[in-house]
């Protein structure tokens, strides 16, 4: 890896026990265009697939490794040097603006329609910002953890109107999300074990 | 063209047989040419990684079978993987050949539904009927070890759920070392043919460069003259031991991509036999009943055994707190699991990389400027499945 560029941009460590080995940056959301930019030409570096985009919503995280509400995280492979790279970035519940990366990484279209559309994460300069996953009239951003699993809206077919309908979510009954987790801690000990074995 | 011609704008699907599923394609037309293709996708989607946050790792195995329901073993693999990278654990070796066998058989039923499919879309309705027989005798191979034709759920964190069965192995032996038969007279209805070769050479041409830039993976990447398999570059379990080659395509057209695919069930056949040639005996399962449920006959005078089926079974078990990312070769291409764990027994956030979602992107660029009747021909050879595409 080189070193040099990865850390000029980079602002500190994503503070996350990252596995499988893949390196990875924490980088401000206003020095994405630059990066992938940089990433993507560096001969040294040379990643020339974009992987993936994703958010998670750190909301409800017990874990505290991001004090911003989202966390996009872009994966990208080399083919060159079969490396992988993730970039994380951090996204205020404020300010969801960042700069699409259509214009450098063209399969990005896709990734941020959906980021958009499952987190309402708003990618500036993006040619087609859509839902895409969601119809066409839905409200709200349901991966979002504040969103409920059944959903406001559900759909019908209306025989005597002879179209589809939209009603709100009757539940035959209270939806219920038991709490089965124990406040014992034993399991960390066995995967303690496991470690040391190692 | 007459000046006043105006573009007509079609709608394909959501409900048509070549669409391959739900997929509404808006292609806007000049004549028969293709000026803009647009495909409209989320008609199956279910929601399936909000689902996964609800329910525990073991529960939301399931929910990887009805991705690309075609293929359903290999996607569990690539969530069983990510699950022991968090755990920090490593699957027994007897299980570890017992996923890549069943794998590649995977991967042949997926490609004996895609050729066919794809022969089917541009006028071949032979090899559908055949390829059909022999997936059938192939589901037997899946219903033997897991119960189920499809959605086997039989990959878990940790191993398989079941040592295979008495006579499996003699039986898959037996089957696989006739199956390049089938293949030959597979190839001998359609490789020479010349109403299929009219219809897929140089039909959707993708070439090296585009396919990179494209971020495609899998067959499609293959097909473009780009020698990249993650079973070779990034090998998972075992299959850094195997030796098998990777067909390589040289045009990138659809008829290149119909080549990769059969080429790599020639290759899948030789994984298996290999597997079934040098699997070794022990567990299939970490013998670890923190993370693995007991055995049932241990449960019938155990009193631990019981109290961890019940704790597994309703807490499930908690999972060190991680972000990790494994990625599997699906038959469709590169599926990935970005797993996101805050050390709960319920995965945190769950992203699913799907192959056919990147493809189906690359639609518009590789049917530009062709005639409409090329556009099942490319949609068929892009190998599309809803079920991972919406997820």
């Amino acid at each position: 890896m080189s070193p040099n560029i990865l850390q000029k941009y980079s602002t500190g460590n994503f503070h996350f026990p990252i596995k499988s080995g893949i390196d990875n940056i924490l980088v401000n959301k206003d020095t994405i265009l630059e990066i992938t930019q940089k990433i993507k030409e560096d001969e040294d570096l040379l990643y020339d697939q974009l992987i993936d985009i994703t958010v998670t919503d750190n909301m409800l995280s017990k874990s505290s490794y991001s004090n911003e509400r989202f966390t996009l995280i872009y994966s990208f492979l080399s083919l060159k040097f079969n490396k992988r790279l993730f970039i994380f970035t951090n996204i205020s519940e404020d300010n969801l603006d960042i700069n699409s990366i259509t214009q450098i990484f063209e399969s990005a279209d896709w990734f941020e329609r959906e980021c958009y559309d499952l987190f309402g994460i708003n990618f500036v300069n993006h040619p087609n910002l859509q839902r895409i996953m969601n119809d066409y009239n839905f409200q709200g951003h349901p991966l979002r953890k504040d969103f409920p699993l059944t959903g406001y809206e559900e759909v019908r077919y209306d025989e005597n109107l002879k179209k589809v309908v939209y009603e709100p979510v009757t539940l035959k009954q209270e939806f219920r999300d038991f709490d089965n987790e124990s406040p014992w801690e034993g399991m960390k000990e066995t995967i303690k074990e496991e470690l040391e074995k190692k | 063209m007459s000046e006043n011609f105006k573009p007509v704008t079609l709608n394909f699907g959501p409900q048509h047989p070549a669409a391959h599923g739900v997929l509404r394609l808006l292609v806007q037309l000049e004549g028969e040419v293709v000026n803009k293709a647009e495909p409209h996708i989320g008609l199956l989607h279910r929601g399936t990684e909000k689902l996964i946050e609800q329910k525990t790792y073991t529960q939301a195995i399931p929910y990887f079978d009805r991705l690309d329901y075609v293929s359903p073993m290999c996607q569990e693999h690539a969530f069983a993987l990510a699950v022991e990278n968090l755990l920090n654990i490593e699957a027994p070796k007897r299980a570890q050949y017992i996923r890549v066998m069943f794998a590649e058989v995977t991967r042949i039923l997926n490609h004996l539904l895609n050729i066919p499919a794809f022969a089917m879309d541009i006028g071949a309705a032979t090899p559908m009927l055949w390829a059909f027989e022999e997936r059938e005798k192939m589901l037997e191979f899946h219903e033997a070890v897991s119960g189920a034709r499809f959605h086997a759920a039989y990959f878990r964190p940790g191993g398989v759920h079941q040592d295979l069965p008495e006579n499996l192995l003699e039986k898959m032996k037996k089957y696989f070392t006739n199956f390049p038969k089938f293949i030959d007279t597979l190839e001998e209805l359609l490789t020479e043919n010349r109403i299929f070769k009219q219809r897929s050479v140089d039909i959707g041409i993708l070439k090296r460069d585009d396919a990179i830039r494209l971020s495609c993976s899998g067959p499609v990447l293959r097909a473009s003259g780009v020698a990249w398999d993650l079973r070779k570059s990034q090998p998972y379990d075992v299959y850094q031991e195997l030796d098998f080659d990777i067909p390589v395509g040289k045009t990138g057209d659809t008829y290149d991509r119909y080549l990769v695919r059969m080429e790599e069930m020639r290759e899948s056949v030789k994984i298996i036999l290999q597997c079934i040639e040098n699997i070794p005996e022990g567990p299939v399962m970490v013998e670890n009943n923190k993370i693995t449920p007991p055995k049932r006959s241990e449960m019938k005078n155990s009193m631990e055994a019981i109290i961890h089926h019940f704790k597994l079974f309703t807490e499930g078990y908690r999972v060190p707190e991680g972000i990790t990312y494994k990625s599997v070769e699906a038959p469709k291409g590169e599926f990935g699991v970005v797993l996101v764990s805050d050390g709960s027994s319920k995965p945190y956030r769950c992203k699913l990389r799907a192959p056919g979602f990147v493809h189906l992107q690359a639609l518009h660029f590789l049917s530009k400027g062709h005639q409409l009747a090329d556009v099942p021909s490319i949609l068929g050879s892009l190998d599309i499945v809803f079920g991972e595409v919406d997820r």
